[in-house]
């Protein structure tokens, strides 16, 4: 694999003025390759978000009353439609940028300022690169084939409306997420769809526990999304940001200094790993145009937003930002120094980008749940079964891969937010994995292996094989969903039950369920005939070759090890539920009832279901077969398609990782591929010969013998128990003392100073209304007092009048020589 | 004919003015307050007249018609008046002439 | 020097006065015609008006005539700026009361035509008072202004207190003329002319003679007391006119018991006529150029200390006597005693923004003084009552009326945005420009007295808005007293905002004698 990428790297340069690569060697062709992101601005981007959106709004709004009038074919057909529109629009912004040259990758449609504030713009700018492009065409299509699949499921209900509203309310979030160019619309997004995730897991309301479990997913989510805003909002201050603006910058403070000869920011070793220090990172290079950069340095010339020339002539701007694309520029392109001035700086003597990593991966911990963060997703199984495949699968889960792989260029400057992800990604995928052993809810059972799941695409995007995270993620959203539908189509066909000891040979009822459900099995345990092979041997793989990537080269062995290990138990818990769930004799009986409302259900057998929701499971299986070729190897010096397809959004990471890589050769290579296969065999076999038509009675054995070691692992560990026990106990404490202190403290002083104020103003009352009423009184009274006085002057009688004009003129008289 | 010496005319119309003064001040009957004020104009006209002689300006000649003129217009509004007044209150007493006071 | 024109040529400048006067007569013979016309107080009204428009567009093309002031009838008048200014506020004045007074039951129907032929002979009588140059010319005008007033004043015939009230004002007004010529003779003496032009000159030239060393001090001293008491002697009967103290007695009398059409035209055109004289007299007359656009007095003669001695006293003797009045248009008399004392300030400053304070504060003071009668006279037109009882809830029987009286009592207090404010602002502003302390003693007499005003204007309102009315009937408002208050109350809001133009207007009027 390591060949090929310096096989590549040879062909890019050669492809972008080879002149300089053979001049100035390696590290300038790296640099040559890594300008400005291209980009074409385009006017339709809007429209995919769009759709979804008015979709959801028309449903909320009158869909009571549509579905009331014209029946439950108007809302869902509009809420397909607007999927399908904007799958369509998609698609057709996906031929667009296939048309774009490869290292032009990405379409902006720039709507307008939502607001500025200092150094913080947020704008409603929708891009599409290459990976948001994969994501979007995920989403759309995978939640237009549930929206189709959920028209039957969701046939007896009568809230038809408000679900197809949630749920088009969520694809608008999601496409939000993945589409937004800047940290604002991603979070818009992200809580969004946390927001949906809330209404539609509580979907059936009236069941306390149902709520109870909506509220579990949205409060964790919030804990998750409060590391990511202190993750961003290091990342802002780091990279200079305020939320004023500075009116003089000392050019030793400015972040312009960055790129000095004074090398007043040195590219640091972060204490305790043994990071080696990338050649391109020294602060030797100069900028491109130092005359600029001290002319920014002075107060005079220093204006945000201000942009550096590059030497390839792009143009970088360079200062806090919370776009992605200004992001990756100043991080990419050298002569800028923010790797430098990133690299280089702490935080409270912790490394800034291992903490700003580790921050936005906690985000990534409760969106996708990895350890500690995990717990909402198997209560979130409470949901509908679409949902369940839709949200907890497909889409909303791997939210927090998505953020990782879209800030690959970040994460991968620091080794020690790398490990963090890795390991976490790994001890996750072990964990639940061994929970999902001894599950007998079906849904439970699939809900661990999704953890399970996510927790490779960690370790993927966790070791720097972003693309394998990737491909991992579109592999898993394929056969996941596939598996969740066939399971609820299982779920509906057993007349809501959801218990696997209650089923056993739907082989013969549900046959379509049954093949599909097969061959996603076969995807997600990894044999070579499906997808899951190829995506999860990819991860192990680069694990294994991980090396200096993390903080001790042997990490990654070791994380090789737990995710082989997982992947036996995934085979394993994966063939049991098939097992169980189709072979056999048929065990249930009458239905117990799973949904909240009660409706009459015929017979007690189970029945195939409805053609909506099998071809939706055919198509998805078919989709299994058909991504193999995205991953697939092709001869020597061509990658698979899909990294191919990522390049551009990678290359920031890429040269760096391949770096740090321990560099195994071929060999090694094939013999850990060998070992994937065994390891799905095996767990295959085992499982095969433990509940193969439920004959074998070592389960049962097995659990009589070690009772508590079963309850323990059936019951989670214990987990939901220990955190109430400890954080929510704190919690509540907590709250209650801040009552306490509330009620008594802070309301006493209010009603003390309350008193005073009464206090003061009955003196001010009292000053008020007898001396200064009294004073002013008294001036009126004499005022008017006078006033009498001189109407008694004018006595009406004309002698007198007459007697004051001449006196009066005598006084004038008098007066002017007086005046003299 | 031998010239009255200014200061003679001036006191005598001085004395004049301040017999119409008083006069107008003191007297009760409407129309005896006329006439006092006629005084006071004749006493004007002396003024002027006096001045006249001694500036040996015939203006002052012009200003006694002007007076007069003035004077007997006046006399004429006032009698029509006091008539009315007498009139309506049937009597042309000014000390009784206090309805509108203070 | 200010050019001077005969008899004959003086004829071409005359025009209004002479359409006026002919108008007067026009409307006595028009008065019959329209005998027995049901109409004859509409006719009579456009009669007058028309006369009255004939007059001020004949104004507008003498002033047109002659760019620089010129004398006529070899000195007796003078065609200036401030003459002109006055004329088109003795037309105004004059229309307006004409408008008053039609719907006004005050005034008979029959005798309508009297009234207004009346009316016209005092507008002429104010236009030779403030265009006068000649002591002589100032008697004859103030004469004519007095005598026709007297008339009016005693028009209601078997009124008592309207006929009362003209022989006070009659018997005052004697008086007044009497001591006025009588100081007039004396000045004659002293200057030996009764020309007013260059006055000061030789008011200078006496005192200077008096001051020469071969003087005796006697001789001296008596000549001074003759000068200072034919001046005050003069003032007094200017005084009168302008009703300030101490020849204001007559006012309170003489506005109570007029017929309140008169009232109002009395309280606002002889009084801004007098002021005239005044400032002609006092600031044109008896003063030198003191730099700026300052002027000190003559030797002798100081009259901007007494003046404002007398302003002073006015504005207390004014206001503090309104305070308890229960009458209103005794209180609106004593009110305008008030303002005379206000105005008298911007005379006291003898300055040029003193003078042009002065014309500013007349044109203001005609909009609201004549609003503020006008409106006594709705409420008083069927009531027959001037009492404060009658006003209480007026808002709720006459609310358009209520509204605007309480905005031309606020503006007669001096409250901004109206333009009373204006006026008041700018006679502060001309006093304390002045600098001195007597001025800024004047200028803080004059602003508490602004606000003991609010008492008594504010009760008003008061009454108005806050007690209950003694009857729920609403008062009949005839259309055209609705169209003139809501004109007079537009024209009061919008210059106290828009006063700039109206400011201008009266600082180019001041150009008294061919200087300003």
């Amino acid at each position: 694999m390591d060949l090929l990428c310096h096989v590549r790297d040879f062909v890019l340069a050669a492809a972008e003025g080879a002149g300089e690569a053979a001049k100035h060697g390696e590290g300038a062709a790296r640099e040559a390759a890594l300008g400005v992101q291209a980009f074409k601005r385009v006017g339709y981007l809007w429209l995919i978000p769009f759709f979804p959106m008015v979709g959801a709004i028309v449903n909320a709004v009158v869909g009571a009353r549509l579905q009331k009038r014209f029946g439950k074919s108007v809302v869902t057909n509009l809420a397909i439609g607007a999927m399908a529109a904007a799958f369509v629009t998609a698609a057709v912004a996906f031929v667009d940028l296939v048309g774009q040259p490869e290292h032009e990758r990405l379409l902006v449609n720039h709507l307008w300022n939502m607001f500025t504030a200092g150094d913080v713009q947020a704008n409603l700018t929708f891009a599409l690169d290459p990976l948001s492009m994969m994501m979007v065409l995920i989403i759309t299509f995978i939640g237009a084939l549930i929206h189709v699949y959920s028209v039957g499921y969701m046939a007896e209900d009568p809230d038809t409306w408000r679900f197809f509203a949630y749920l088009n309310l969520f694809v608008f979030s999601m496409l939000l997420l993945v589409m937004g160019d800047n940290f604002v619309l991603m979070f818009f997004g992200w809580e969004g769809v946390g927001l949906c995730s809330y209404l539609l897991i509580g979907f059936w309301y009236k069941d306390i526990d149902k709520a109870k479990a909506a509220v579990k997913a949205f409060v964790t989510n919030r804990i998750g999304d409060f590391g990511f805003v202190l993750g961003l909002f290091l990342l802002f201050w780091a990279l200079g940001g305020q939320w004023e603006k500075r009116s003089v910058i000392p050019p030793h403070e400015s972040r312009w200094a960055l790129a000095d000869p004074a090398h007043l920011y040195e590219a640091r070793a972060e204490a305790g790993t043994t990071y080696v220090a990338d050649p391109t990172l020294s602060p030797q290079t100069p900028p491109a145009t130092y005359a600029e950069v001290e002319k920014l340095a002075t107060p005079e010339g220093w204006r945000p937003g201000a942009s550096i020339a590059t030497r390839d002539g792009g143009k970088v701007r360079v200062g806090p930002t919370l776009s992605f694309r200004e992001l990756r520029d100043q991080i990419a392109v050298e002569s800028t120094g923010v790797k430098n001035r990133l690299t280089g700086l702490t935080f409270f003597g912790m490394p800034l980008l291992a903490l700003v990593g580790i921050l936005l991966f906690v985000g990534a911990t409760a969106k996708s749940a990895q350890i500690p963060l995990y717990v909402w997703l198997p209560d979130a199984m409470a949901g509908p079964t679409p949902v369940s495949a839709l949200i907890h699968a497909a889409t909303m889960v791997t939210a927090g891969v998505y953020m990782v792989a879209r800030l690959n260029f970040l994460f991968a400057l620091s080794t020690t937010a790398m490990t963090v992800i890795a390991c976490t990604g790994a001890a996750t995928a072990l964990f639940a994995a061994s929970i999902g052993f001894v599950q007998n809810d079906i849904k439970k059972v699939l809900a661990y292996s999704t953890v399970s799941q996510l927790g490779f695409m960690f370790i993927g995007v966790g070791v720097g094989a972003y693309w394998a995270g990737t491909y991992h993620l579109l592999t898993h959203a394929f056969f996941k969903a596939c598996l969740f539908l066939g399971s609820g189509s299982v779920i509906l066909g057993c007349h809501h039950e959801q218990d696997m000891r209650k089923m056993g040979g739907l082989k013969k009822y549900m046959p379509l369920t049954e093949k599909t459900y097969l061959y996603a099995c076969i995807a997600i345990s990894g044999f070579p005939l499906a997808n899951g092979f190829f995506s999860k041997d990819e991860i192990l793989w680069k694990a294994f070759d991980a090396g200096n990537n993390l903080a001790d080269p042997a990490l990654g062995k070791v994380i090789w090890l737990v995710g082989w290990v997982t992947a036996l138990g995934t085979a394993f818990y994966m063939w049991r539920s098939y097992y169980l769930t189709f072979t056999g004799e048929y065990r249930g009986g009458h239905g117990a009832h799973e949904s909240g409302d009660a409706h009459g259900h015929h017979g007690g057998l189970p029945h195939e279901s409805p053609r909506s929701m099998t071809w939706v499971l055919a198509a998805l299986a078919v989709g299994c077969f058909l991504t193999i070729f995205l991953g697939l190897w092709g001869p020597a010096g061509v990658e698979p398609v899909l990294e191919r397809w990522l390049e551009p959004v990678l290359a920031p990471s890429h040269a760096l990782v391949a770096a740090r890589g321990a560099h195994e050769g071929p060999l090694a290579e094939w013999l850990l591929m060998a070992a994937s296969v065994a390891v799905a065999f095996g767990g295959w076999a085992a499982a095969r010969a433990l509940y193969k038509d439920a004959k074998s009675t070592v389960p049962a054995t097995l659990a009589a013998k070690y009772p508590r070691l079963h309850r323990w692992v059936l019951d989670k560990y214990y987990v939901d128990e220990a955190y109430r026990k400890t954080v929510l106990a704190a919690i509540w404490a907590g709250a209650k003392a801040c009552d306490l202190f509330d009620r008594v403290v802070v309301d006493g002083a209010v009603n003390a100073a309350a008193a005073v104020g009464r206090f003061v103003c009955d003196v001010d009352g009292a000053i008020d209304k007898y001396l200064v009423d009294g004073a002013v009184n008294f001036v009126a009274d004499g005022a008017l007092g006078f006033g009498r006085a001189l109407r008694r002057v004018q006595t009406g009688r004309l002698e007198h009048y007459l007697y004051a004009a001449v006196a009066g003129a005598l006084a004038v008289v008098l007066l002017t020589f007086l005046v003299q | 004919m031998l010239p009255v010496p200014l200061p003679h005319t001036l006191a005598l119309a001085a004395v004049l003015f301040c017999l119409g003064m008083v006069g107008v001040m003191v007297r009760r009957n409407a129309l005896v307050v006329f006439m006092c004020v006629e005084l006071m104009l004749n006493a004007a006209n002396l003024t002027f007249l006096a001045f006249a002689q001694a500036h040996g300006d015939t203006t002052g000649h012009v200003s006694a018609f002007f007076v007069i003129a003035v004077a007997a217009a006046e006399a004429s509004v006032g009698l029509a008046i006091v008539i009315a007044v007498f009139r309506s209150r049937g009597t042309v007493n000014l000390e009784e002439l206090k309805t509108m006071k203070h | 020097m200010l050019p001077v024109l005969n008899n004959a040529d003086s004829l071409a400048y005359f025009w209004p006065e002479m359409i006026l006067t002919a108008g007067a007569m026009g409307v006595f013979l028009f008065d019959l015609a329209v005998a027995k016309s049901p109409r004859r107080i509409l006719w009579l009204t456009v009669a007058s008006l028309g006369v009255l428009a004939a007059a001020a567009l004949a104004t507008s093309h003498v002033a047109g005539l002659s760019p620089t002031p010129i004398g006529l009838f070899n000195g007796l008048l003078v065609l200036d700026p401030w003459a002109v200014f006055f004329k088109y506020l003795s037309w105004a004045v004059t229309a307006l009361a004409i408008l008053i007074a039609g719907p006004s039951l005050e005034v008979a129907s029959e005798r309508m035509g009297e009234y207004c032929a009346l009316l016209l002979a005092v507008a002429v009588g104010m236009s030779l008072m403030a265009s006068s140059t000649d002591m002589l010319m100032m008697v004859i005008g103030v004469e004519l202004v007095s005598m026709v007033s007297y008339a009016l004043a005693g028009f209601k015939k078997h009124d008592r207190k309207s006929s009362e009230a003209a022989l006070k004002y009659v018997v005052y007004g004697g008086v007044a003329s009497g001591m006025m010529l009588f100081g007039m003779s004396y000045l004659y003496g002293l200057l030996g002319t009764t020309n007013l032009v260059g006055t000061a000159a030789r008011m200078n030239a006496q005192a200077a003679m008096l001051a020469q060393a071969g003087v005796a001090a006697s001789v001296a001293g008596a000549g001074r007391v003759a000068m200072v008491v034919a001046v005050v002697l003069v003032l007094s009967g200017v005084g009168y006119k302008i009703a300030s103290v101490p020849w204001h007695m007559w006012c309170p009398d003489v506005y109570e018991g007029a017929p309140t059409p008169f009232t109002a035209f009395l309280s606002v055109g002889p009084k801004a006529a007098g002021f005239a004289l005044a400032v002609r007299i006092l600031y044109g007359a008896m003063s030198v150029s003191g730099g700026a656009d300052l002027a000190t007095a003559v030797a002798d003669v100081p009259w901007p200390q007494v003046v404002g001695v007398i302003a002073g006293l006015t504005m207390t003797v004014g206001n503090f006597a309104a305070l308890n009045q229960t009458n209103l248009k005794r209180m609106l008399a004593y009110s305008s005693i008030a303002h005379a004392g206000y105005i008298l300030m911007g005379v006291a400053a003898a300055s040029e923004t003193g003078s042009q304070s002065v014309a500013l504060y007349l044109v203001v003071y005609l909009f609201m003084n004549l609003g503020a009668f006008l409106v006594v006279g709705i409420v008083g037109r069927l009531s027959g009552s001037e009492s404060i009882f009658e006003y209480r809830g007026l808002s709720a029987r006459a609310p358009f009326a209520a509204v605007a009286f309480a905005v031309f009592l606020f503006s007669l207090t001096g409250l901004p945005p109206l333009a009373g404010f204006v006026g008041k602002f700018h006679l502060f502003k001309a006093l304390v420009d002045r600098g001195g302390s007597w001025q800024i003693t004047l200028a803080i007499v004059g602003l508490l007295n602004s606000a003991v005003s609010l008492y008594y204007y504010a009760r008003i309102v008061k009454a108005m808005f806050l007690d209950k009315p003694h009857t729920e009937e609403r008062i009949a408002v005839p259309a055209s007293y609705n169209l003139l208050l809501g004109a007079l109350v537009g024209l009061v809001l919008v210059f106290g905002v828009y006063f700039d133009g109206l400011r201008q207007l009266a600082g180019s009027s001041v150009v008294l004698f061919g200087h300003s």
